[in-house]
């Protein structure tokens, strides 16, 4: 952390990247006696309190594309949150109260409600809180937000089986399908004739895909995308959405997390830290 | 017989016209549980029935269609008459051992419920299509009005997303004749996860305790479990079976009960590949 003073999670930010000389890892707290408050929550740990009224607090992981949808949202409509990170490969038994699944994101108000699904989240932030509306009010384009959704939902799983593979024998298959799965969403900016997927301005669909497209990114991978000249061009235009580009993943720590998470290593989550 | 007893579209049958104004069309089949859930909906919002014009259904010799003086008929109705102004729906059913070319310009693999609309919007996908029908019409909402609420439906949904394959695994290992003891197992554990949520709740319903949008998103499944051969999978389930007990009093569950004869009928044929088994009870 630079300068290495422990900072408290301010009101509505996510801690910004770190950059490569700043990288080192912690194993305890850091100066000051506080832990790094990013460092996850991990087996044995103590529940956390309850939420401070005026904020909603996210459960995420740093490196977790599903709880990033959420960070999106929650940073696009300028609403202000705390972010407790969870170990997923030691989870905290205490975790599991908040979600029976033990998955993030979760997101959990000053009312002790809890909310999980990265899409349910992203859908309870969009209806609950005031200002820019990130699904449309139109029941049929609010549809077809949903639609496109659903033909984006193969490539999460295919995109975590392509890294897998990497560096081994059979990657031309799964290289070939996710392929596929980039010309159907080809397909539709085509047909639509706009750049974002819900039209002329980024929208919710554009946040809920947009976590695997910053993978391709931080891991040198854009070839991925040579054969679909209008999804290129809307990876462009995320590029430059300041939420996007406020919580864009810092390729480093991405890579070294990855490492480490392909080996179920207990450490991966606070890779960087 | 419920409203959609109409036979089903194959191969080499003529496309459908546009959809008229104030009709919206359900692509459909008598027996899918998915498109089940759809119907419910188009129920419970009082969008009515109402039957596919004649020259839409080239392959039809059905007698209950309209004639063209019917079909004017009814569009005078429906501009002089301010009462049924109010929104209609159609149901074309898909033969889907056999199904028309032009039905994969409404869905690319073809699949159903497909609901479209007299702007020729398409929407598919059984849930969104019913999320659909409850933003686009007015009157009961289906959905609560609350943000959590509304969450907590959604997630409820997550939490029943592995019955329908379950169910659907059971009922053709049953039919092939090997035992599904194990199948059936899994399936009770999922029943036990609704259980236990009713009982957190200690409401009747899914959504509290009225009907809501979850209840009828779940009932098309519990509805066939008896004709699949399951019903014992909801022996140790108390809660649910008392659910069950309720949505059959519901007046849009019980109008859109599938008859069990029928039903059964349509399972034979249809375990035997045979292509009528989607129009089996029908009369005309």
């Amino acid at each position: 952390m630079s300068g290495g003073s422990a900072r408290s999670l301010g009101k509505g930010e996510a801690c910004p990247p770190r950059s490569a000389a700043t990288l080192r890892r912690v194993s305890g707290p850091g100066p000051g006696g506080r832990a790094a408050p990013e460092r996850s929550h991990a087996g044995g740990s103590a529940p956390p309190g309850p939420v401070p009224e005026g904020l909603i607090r996210v459960y995420s992981m740093r490196f977790c594309p599903f709880a990033k949808r959420t960070l999106l949202v929650l940073k696009a409509k300028g609403i202000g949150h705390e972010v407790i990170n969870i170990n997923l490969k030691n989870k905290p038994e205490w975790f599991f109260k908040k979600n029976p699944f033990g998955l993030v994101p979760v997101l959990e108000n000053s009312q002790g409600q809890v909310i999980y699904e990265s899409a349910i989240t992203c859908e309870y932030l969009d209806e609950a809180y005031p200002g820019k509306k990130l699904l449309p009010d139109d029941p049929y384009e609010k549809a077809c937000q949903k639609m496109v959704f659903e033909l984006f939902s193969k490539v999460p799983p295919l995109l975590l089986s392509f890294l897998r593979r990497q560096n081994k024998e059979d990657c031309s298959g799964v290289k070939e399908e996710l392929h596929k799965e980039f010309s159907k969403l080809e397909e539709v900016l085509t047909n639509k004739k706009t750049t974002f997927f819900g039209g002329s301005s980024l929208s919710m669909i554009d946040y809920l895909i947009w976590p695997w497209f910053e993978w391709l990114i931080a891991l040198e991978l854009n070839e991925c995308v040579d054969h679909t000249p209008n999804l290129k061009l809307w990876m462009e235009a995320m590029m430059k959405d300041p939420a996007v580009s406020s919580l864009f993943i810092d390729p480093k720590a991405f890579r070294g997390f990855l490492d480490l998470y392909l080996q179920n290593n207990l450490e991966a989550c606070d890779y960087g830290l | 017989m419920t409203d959609d007893a109409t036979r089903t579209l194959g191969k080499g049958s003529a496309p459908p016209g546009p959809v008229p104004e104030g009709l919206i069309r359900l692509y459909s089949m008598r027996f899918c549980p998915f498109a089940h859930r759809t119907r419910l909906v188009l129920r419970a919002k009082g969008i009515r029935y109402t039957p596919v014009q004649k020259e839409f259904c080239k392959t039809s010799s059905c007698k209950g269609h309209l004639d063209l003086e019917g079909r004017a008929t009814l569009l005078e109705c429906g501009r002089l008459d301010g009462a049924s102004s109010k929104p209609r729906h159609e149901v074309i059913n898909i033969n889907l051992r056999n199904k028309p070319e032009w039905y994969f310009t409404k869905h690319p693999f073809g699949q159903i419920p497909v609901l479209e609309n007299s702007k020729g919007q398409l929407i598919y996908e059984s849930v969104i299509a019913c999320e659909y029908l409850d933003d686009a019409y007015p009157g009961r909402k289906l959905y609560p009005y609350d943000s959590y609420e509304r969450a907590r439906q959604k997630m409820l949904l997550e939490l029943f997303c592995k019955v329908p394959h379950l169910t659907k695994e059971c009922l053709v290992t049953l039919r092939c004749g090997r035992g599904c003891a194990d199948l059936k197992l899994a399936l009770r554990q999922e029943f036990c996860n609704l259980e236990e949520i009713l009982g957190y709740q200690n409401t009747i319903f899914f959504g509290g305790d009225c009907i809501s949008m979850i209840d009828y998103l779940f009932w098309p499944w519990f509805e066939r479990l008896d004709v699949y051969g399951i019903a014992d999978c909801v022996n140790h389930t108390p809660a649910l079976r008392l659910w069950i007990a309720a949505m059959k009093q519901d007046p849009t569950v019980c109008a859109l009960l599938i008859d069990k004869n029928i039903f059964l009928g349509f399972l034979n044929l249809y375990f035997q590949n045979n292509p009528d088994a989607f129009d089996y009870g029908l009369s005309c």
